[in-house]
C-alpha cells in the first residue's frame, strides 16, 4: 500500500534521511495546524474555533485530572462487547450459511433485507427496546458490525479449497473436527478482513448511539460540552475519540499481521 | 415483498420451491410478529402488530408527511454526496497524477479518514447551525474521504503501459486524462461512490436525530419521544426502501457504465 511518489529525500545518511523524510511528509499537516492556530481569534472567534494549543491543553487536563477516563472506559466497553458479540455471531452465521443449505435458506433473506439499512437509523428502535444507555449502544455497535463479518466469513467458507476438505476426509476427519481444524483456520484471514472493516464502523455506530441515546461516554461528552458552550472540551474529546479509533485500527492491523504468519 | 409462491399452473415447480425455501423464514417471522402483537404477548409500545405499522405507514404516506420527510433526507444526503463526489474525484485523481498535490493531501487523508465523522456533528451545529446547509456540508465532508481515497488508489493503479502507449501515439495530456486514465480508473471511482452512499445516509439520519429540522431521522426520533412506536417502525420501513432503491440504482449505473469490463 505504501506509495513513494511523494517527494523523496536522498543523499543523506540513513538515520537522518528517515527523520527528514517523515518531517517532509508531515509538513502539510503542520501548515494546517499553524493556519488553525493563526485563524483562531482573528478570522474566526476563538470560542467557535479554539486554537490547537488550547485544545491540546484541554486534552492534557482531561487526562491528568482523569475526568475523561470514566467516559472513555464506558465507550470502550460498549465497543468491545458489541464488536465481540458481532464477531462471535457473525462468524457462526457466515460459516454456518456457507456449509449448510437450510441455515443459508433461513437467514439469507434477512441479511439481504437489512443490508441496505444504515444501522444507525435503528438507534431510535434501540431506545424503544432498551432505553437510553449502554445496552442500546451495544446493540447498535453489534448490528452495525455484524454484516461485514458475516459476509467475509461466508465468502471465505464458501471458497475453502475443496482439496483440503477432501484430504482431511480421506484421512478420516470427522465432520465436527473438519469444522474446527480445517474450515475455521482456512477462513481466519478473511474473518480478519471483516473485523478490519468493522472496527471503523463500530466507532461511527458508537458515537451515533452516544449522541442520541446515552448519558455517558465520549459521544455524550462531545454533545453536552457543545450544548453548554464548553467548546475546548468538545474539540478535545473529538480528538481523543479519533485518536482511539486510529490506534484501534492500526493496532488491529499490526496484531493481525503478526498472528497470520502463514498467509 | 410478499411474494406468495402459489404453484399456479405448476409449470415450474422447482423454481417455486426455491423461492419458497428462500422466503419461508421471512413469512414465518412476519406472521409471528402479527400474532404476537395481536395477542399482546409483547407490549404494544415495544412491538406493535405489523398491521398497525403498515396502516401507519400508509397513513403517513397518504398525508404526505412521509414523502416530505423522505424528500428532505434525500435532498440533504444526495446534494452533500454530489459535492463530495466532485471534490473527491478531483483531489483523488490529482493526487495520483501530481506529486505536489499528493504530498499535500496524503497526510491530511491519513489523519482525516479515521476520524469518526459523526463525532463532528456538534461542531457543525456550532459552525453552521442546524439547517439544511449545515447537514449538507457535514455529508460532503464525511463522504469526501472514501471517494477521494478510492479515486486516488484506482488512478494510481492504471497501468503505465496504457499511458505509455497512448503517449507514444501522441495523445495530449488532456486527452490522456479523459480518454485513458479516467475510464481505466472508473471502476475504483464507482466503488468509492458505493461506499460513500450509505455513509451519506448515516450522517443525514444521525444529524436529523440530534438536531431535528425534519427528515426521516427526525420523524423516527419524534416517534420515540411521543411514544408512537408505529411511527418509528414506519420510518424504518421507508429508510429500508430508500436504502434498497439507492443501492439498486448504483449497481445498475455501475453495470451500465462498466459494460465494457
Amino acid at each position: 500500500m505504501r506509495h513513494a511518489t511523494s517527494r523523496r529525500i536522498e543523499g543523506l545518511p540513513a538515520p537522518i534521511q528517515g527523520v527528514a523524510q517523515t518531517l517532509v511528509d508531515w509538513i502539510p499537516l503542520g501548515i494546517l495546524v499553524l493556519l488553525w492556530e493563526l485563524a483562531s481569534g482573528t478570522v474566526v472567534a476563538e470560542a467557535v474555533l479554539p486554537p490547537p494549543t488550547t485544545v491540546v491543553g484541554e486534552i492534557v487536563e482531561l487526562i491528568v485530572t482523569g475526568d475523561v477516563f470514566s467516559h472513555l472506559f464506558i465507550s470502550l466497553f460498549r465497543i468491545g462487547v458489541g464488536l465481540g458479540l458481532s464477531i462471535l455471531a457473525g462468524v457462526l452465521l457466515g460459516v454456518g450459511m456457507a456449509r449448510s443449505d437450510p441455515v443459508e435458506n433461513f437467514f439469507d433473506i434477512f441479511l439481504s433485507m437489512t443490508y441496505p439499512i444504515p444501522k444507525t437509523a435503528l438507534v431510535p428502535l434501540a431506545i424503544l427496546w432498551l432505553g437510553v444507555g449502554t445496552e442500546a449502544a451495544i446493540l447498535i455497535v453489534f448490528l452495525a458490525c455484524l454484516l461485514p463479518i458475516v459476509l467475509n466469513s461466508y465468502n471465505a467458507a464458501v471458497d475453502v479449497d475443496q482439496n483440503l476438505v477432501w484430504s482431511a476426509q480421506m484421512m478420516g476427519t470427522s465432520d465436527r473436527e473438519m469444522l474446527y481444524k480445517v474450515i475455521f483456520p482456512a477462513t481466519v484471514p478473511e474473518i480478519m478482513t471483516g473485523i478490519r472493516q468493522a472496527v471503523p464502523i463500530a466507532f461511527i455506530a458508537l458515537v451515533s448511539a452516544e449522541l442520541i441515546a446515552s448519558n455517558q461516554g465520549i459521544g455524550y461528552l462531545i454533545l453536552t460540552s457543545g450544548q453548554i458552550g464548553n467548546y475546548p472540551t468538545m474539540f478535545a474529546n473529538i480528538v481523543i475519540i479519533s485518536a482511539v479509533a486510529f490506534v484501534a485500527v492500526r493496532g488491529f492491523e499490526e496484531t493481525r499481521d503478526r498472528v497470520l504468519v502463514w498467509t | 415483498m410478499d411474494v406468495t409462491a402459489d404453484a399456479e399452473g405448476g409449470f415450474d415447480l422447482s423454481r417455486v420451491i426455491d423461492i419458497g425455501k428462500s422466503i419461508y423464514s421471512l413469512v414465518i417471522l412476519l406472521v409471528l410478529w402479527e400474532v404476537v402483537g395481536q395477542l399482546g404477548l409483547i407490549h404494544y409500545y415495544f412491538l406493535p402488530p405489523l398491521s398497525a405499522i403498515i396502516a401507519r405507514f400508509i397513513e403517513l404516506t397518504l398525508n404526505g408527511e412521509m414523502l416530505y420527510n423522505a424528500y428532505l433526507t434525500l435532498y440533504r444526503a444526495l446534494v452533500g454526496l454530489a459535492i463530495a463526489s466532485v471534490l473527491g474525484v478531483i483531489v483523488g485523481v490529482l493526487s495520483a497524477r501530481n506529486d505536489l498535490v499528493d504530498w499535500f493531501f496524503d497526510p491530511i487523508i491519513k489523519i482525516g479518514y479515521p476520524i469518526p465523522i459523526i463525532s463532528l456533528i456538534p461542531v457543525f451545529m456550532l459552525w453552521f447551525g442546524i439547517g439544511d446547509i449545515s447537514k449538507i456540508i457535514m455529508v460532503a465532508v464525511g463522504t469526501f474521504w472514501p471517494v477521494a481515497i478510492n479515486a486516488r488508489d484506482s488512478t494510481r493503479q492504471v497501468q503505465t503501459n496504457l499511458i505509455w502507449s497512448a503517449q507514444m501515439m501522441g495523445t495530449s495530456d488532456r486527452r490522456l486524462l479523459w480518454r485513458v486514465v479516467m475510464p481505466a480508473a472508473l471502476p475504483g471511482i464507482l466503488t468509492g461512490f458505493q461506499i460513500a452512499m450509505p455513509l451519506s445516509l448515516i450522517i443525514t439520519f444521525v444529524f436529523e436525530m440530534v438536531a431535528g429540522g425534519g427528515g426521516l431521522g427526525a420523524l423516527e426520533i419524534a416517534g420515540v419521544r411521543s411514544f408512537q412506536s408505529e411511527q418509528v417502525y414506519a420510518a424504518i420501513i421507508a429508510i429500508m426502501f430508500i436504502g434498497i432503491g439507492l443501492d439498486r440504482l448504483l449497481r445498475f449505473t455501475r453495470s451500465r457504465l462498466l459494460h465494457w469490463t
